[in-house]
């Protein structure tokens, strides 16, 4: 499992499991980056609540997320207000007898809600793709070609969605392009280490390989923010140290051009703090397991340099032997 | 948000089966072999090229760190891939290697349960025997490789005395019968503590009823392909073994009514496709039979579960007997055989009766003993009972404050996690 998997594995084996044989269930669980999920059956064995409690839901609500709620739940979003749940944003309610029959339907069902959490947060990411198509139009019918590259560029409205304390990811669409920032912030020493050197091979990376020449750019500071968020509202107030690290993202239209391959940048994106910090565990692990192997190898050279006792007699010139006592 | 603020993760690394998940809940979220699938062609690789290409050996280096799979993934990978080489990083219920513990762990938290280990309090679980540089060497591979908040290394035994604690009374003194799948241990615990030094555990498991039924299997000559045979004893252990109370009217039973009680397996030979079935007769009754009479199974050691349990009792503390007799808990999942309780009752009964009796007998009519209750618990969840008990425990306000932190861990190193409050006075 080298890369780590978009869909939550808990709501898919619950939902596989209970689409076969409805019984009572209360689980509260958890996702990346302080996502709550509550899923129930509080009053019949074949109604399933699914309520999902997501930090930054102030902001998303501000840039789309209802609507792409509705758009891709809508049947399944509860209106019955007994239903919804105190502290949590989103609750959906899945009867079972309802659900398509057994097959590729319903599979493709348990999917879908297995990805709530990544489409609820790619509500921000689509209203930039869109608002860069906008632009882009916008700038090709006022500007000659010959003109476009002089031309000043326009730049869409910055989101900031504060997805975890102290953190967020800043989206802002351009007429060429959409810039995502997604600022991080490491509490251990030895991460923060492990984080540089990470990013700045990602970003090496780039240049050296020419066959992810398409990828998109990467650039990774540290302390101080870089200059697409620096006039941000509330960037004043983010703390400006070693310990924070800034990735910027520089989408272009290619990596957003088909719906497949926008909703697949986008969840990439969603889950890049999350990976990065997976990666650093994973080489942490790695590095122990190098210096246990290490250090026994050190012990088997100890161990062979160990004086051998010498157990031979020693007689007189008589033939008698000496005890020691 | 504060970590205290979120729920605790709790994982139960048996040398069989982990259990985990998130506390408050009623059952685990993920139920899953304890087994990693390295890939083993990388550590050769780096080896062979460990002067020569630097390019090979950093991006091996660089895949190394995260091909390998866990749990069930596991063990279908290794079983089609001949690159990956299965491990299991607990043995007998004891940490055995450590290289593939960590990436066990690494994968439970970040695939399964899906939460950054910063961000969540851990309840991890040890057996009663575990000698502390194991707590140390386990605390710092939390704090150091995962930076968890706050861990508690909680001792199995008393947490599944605390599984009961919830749904019926508020009992904290009984004697723990933890059997398995690598280790089986006897605990008496009072009051929430462990009485040490009448701790027993004896060498049969879950393992060795596998063993047993796996080898009944060979010598009746079942058809089963030989690589297979383990995987289906454990199968057949898994569904249809049952505990009987009599073995000679349950071996006259099979034989008037095979129908009724021979069940049959099925399944297909991974080299060439086809499939096999096979029968599991006698086997069903005689697979548990071998902790009530151990001779059947192997020579070395022929002490009954009943008589080590009530010698364990006996070397406890005078006044604490009566209530370890009246409270006698199951857990493990190879107590789940059907009224394996009931017979583990009924033959402590009998050794308690014949006692009291006797003593009886040499008082004379003057004084009468009471008598001795003995009851044997079992719940529905006694397999995962171990993790229900943290979860209960780790869904507590008390649970943060008797938490290890990672600012105590750094201020007086690893020797913190060394010492479990619950061995009062033992190290």
């Amino acid at each position: 499992m080298i890369l780590l998997e978009s869909h939550n594995t808990i709501i898919k084996n619950v939902l596989t499991e209970r689409f076969v044989k409805p019984s009572k269930i209360d689980v509260q669980f958890v996702d990346y980056d302080n996502v709550r999920f509550h899923l129930s059956t509080p009053t019949s064995k074949t109604v399933l609540v699914l309520s999902m409690g997501i930090h930054c839901w102030s902001d998303l609500k501000k840039y789309g997320a209802p609507e792409i709620l509705e758009r891709e739940f809508g049947e399944w979003v509860s209106n019955d207000p007994n239903l919804k749940e105190q502290d949590y944003d989103v609750t959906l309610v899945l009867d079972l007898e309802k659900i398509p029959e057994e097959g590729d339907d319903r599979d493709a069902l348990i999917d879908h809600f297995s990805m709530l959490k990544p489409i609820i947060l790619s509500a921000p990411f689509h209203r930039a793709y869109n608002e860069h198509s906008q632009l882009a139009s916008k700038h090709k019918s006022t500007f000659q070609p010959g003109m476009a590259d002089q031309a000043p560029e326009e730049r869409g409205e910055l989101m900031i969605i504060h997805y975890r304390e102290e953190e967020a990811i800043y989206v802002q669409a351009a007429n060429d392009r959409v810039t995502i920032v997604i600022s991080t912030l490491f509490t251990d020493e030895t991460d923060r280490v492990f984080g540089k050197v990470f990013l700045q091979e990602f970003v090496d990376a780039r240049r050296r390989s020419s066959a992810i020449g398409t990828a998109p750019q990467v650039m990774y500071t540290t302390r101080d923010p870089p200059l697409e968020v620096r006039n941000a509202p509330g960037i004043a107030g983010v703390k400006r140290s070693e310990d924070v690290g800034w990735i910027t993202f520089v989408l272009f239209p290619r990596h957003f051009a088909t719906p497949e391959i926008a909703s697949d940048t986008t969840f990439k994106l969603e889950l890049f703090r999350d990976y990065l910090h997976y990666h650093i565990k994973a080489s942490k692990t790695y590095m122990h397991s190098r210096m246990r192997a290490r250090v026994a190898s050190f012990q088997q050279i100890l161990n062979r340099a160990k004086p051998e006792v010498i157990q031979d007699e020693r007689k007189t010139a008589t033939g008698r032997t000496f005890r020691s006592r | 948000m504060d970590p205290t603020s979120r729920p605790a993760v709790v994982i139960d690394n048996g040398t069989g089966y982990t259990k985990m998940g998130f506390a408050g809940n009623v059952e685990p979220c993920f139920i899953t072999p304890t087994a990693v699938a390295v890939n083993e062609s990388f550590s050769d690789q780096t080896r062979a090229t460990a002067k020569g290409n630097w390019l090979a050996q950093h991006s091996a280096g660089v895949m190394a760190d995260l091909d390998f799979l866990i749990g069930e993934e596991a063990l279908a990978r290794s079983r089609s891939s001949s690159t990956y080489s299965l491990s299991y990083p607990i043995r007998n219920g004891q940490v055995d290697n450590w290289d593939t513990m960590e990436k066990f762990w690494q994968q439970c938290i970040f695939n399964y349960l899906r939460c950054d280990p910063e961000d969540h309090y851990f309840l991890l679980t040890e057996s009663p025997l575990t000698p502390p540089e194991t707590r140390e060497y386990t605390g710092e591979i939390m704090f150091e490789t995962f930076n968890v908040p706050g861990l508690y290394i909680a001792v199995q035994p008393v947490l599944a005395l605390a599984a009961g604690y919830t749904t019926t009374k508020c009992e904290m003194t009984g004697v723990v019968v933890d059997v398995g799948d690598g280790a089986t241990h006897i605990v008496p615990v009072a009051d929430g503590y462990v009485i040490g030094n009448s701790i027993s555990s004896i060498p049969l498991t879950g393992k060795d009823v596998t063993q047993f039924i796996q080898q009944l299997m060979k010598e009746r000559g079942e058809h089963i392909p030989p690589e297979e045979s383990f995987d289906v004893a454990r199968r057949a252990k898994e569904m249809y073994c049952y505990t009987c109370s009599d073995i000679v009217k349950e071996f006259n039973k099979h034989d008037r009514e095979p129908s009724k009680y021979i069940k049959r397996l099925t399944g297909i030979k991974p080299k060439t496709g086809a499939p096999y079935t096979c029968d599991i007769g006698y086997e069903r009754f005689l697979g548990p039979e071998i902790f009530f009479h151990p001779e059947i199974y192997n020579n070395d050691f022929t002490t009954p579960l009943q008589d080590v349990i009530d010698k364990c009792i006996q070397s406890s503390p005078i006044d604490t007997r009566r209530a370890l007799y009246k409270n006698i808990v199951l857990s493990g999942g190879s107590t789940m055989f059907k009224d394996f309780h009931r017979r583990l009752q009924r033959d402590l009964k009998k050794i308690v009766d014949v006692r009291v009796r006797a003593s009886n007998a040499r008082l004379g009519g003057d004084a009468k003993a009471q008598p001795v209750e003995v009851n044997v618990v079992s719940h529905p969840i006694q397999r995962y009972a171990v993790w229900f008990g943290g979860s209960v425990l780790a869904s507590t306000a008390e649970f943060y404050e008797a938490c290890h932190t990672k600012a105590e861990y750094e201020e007086y190193g690893a020797s913190i996690c060394r010492s479990n409050p619950v061995f009062k006075g033992m190290y």
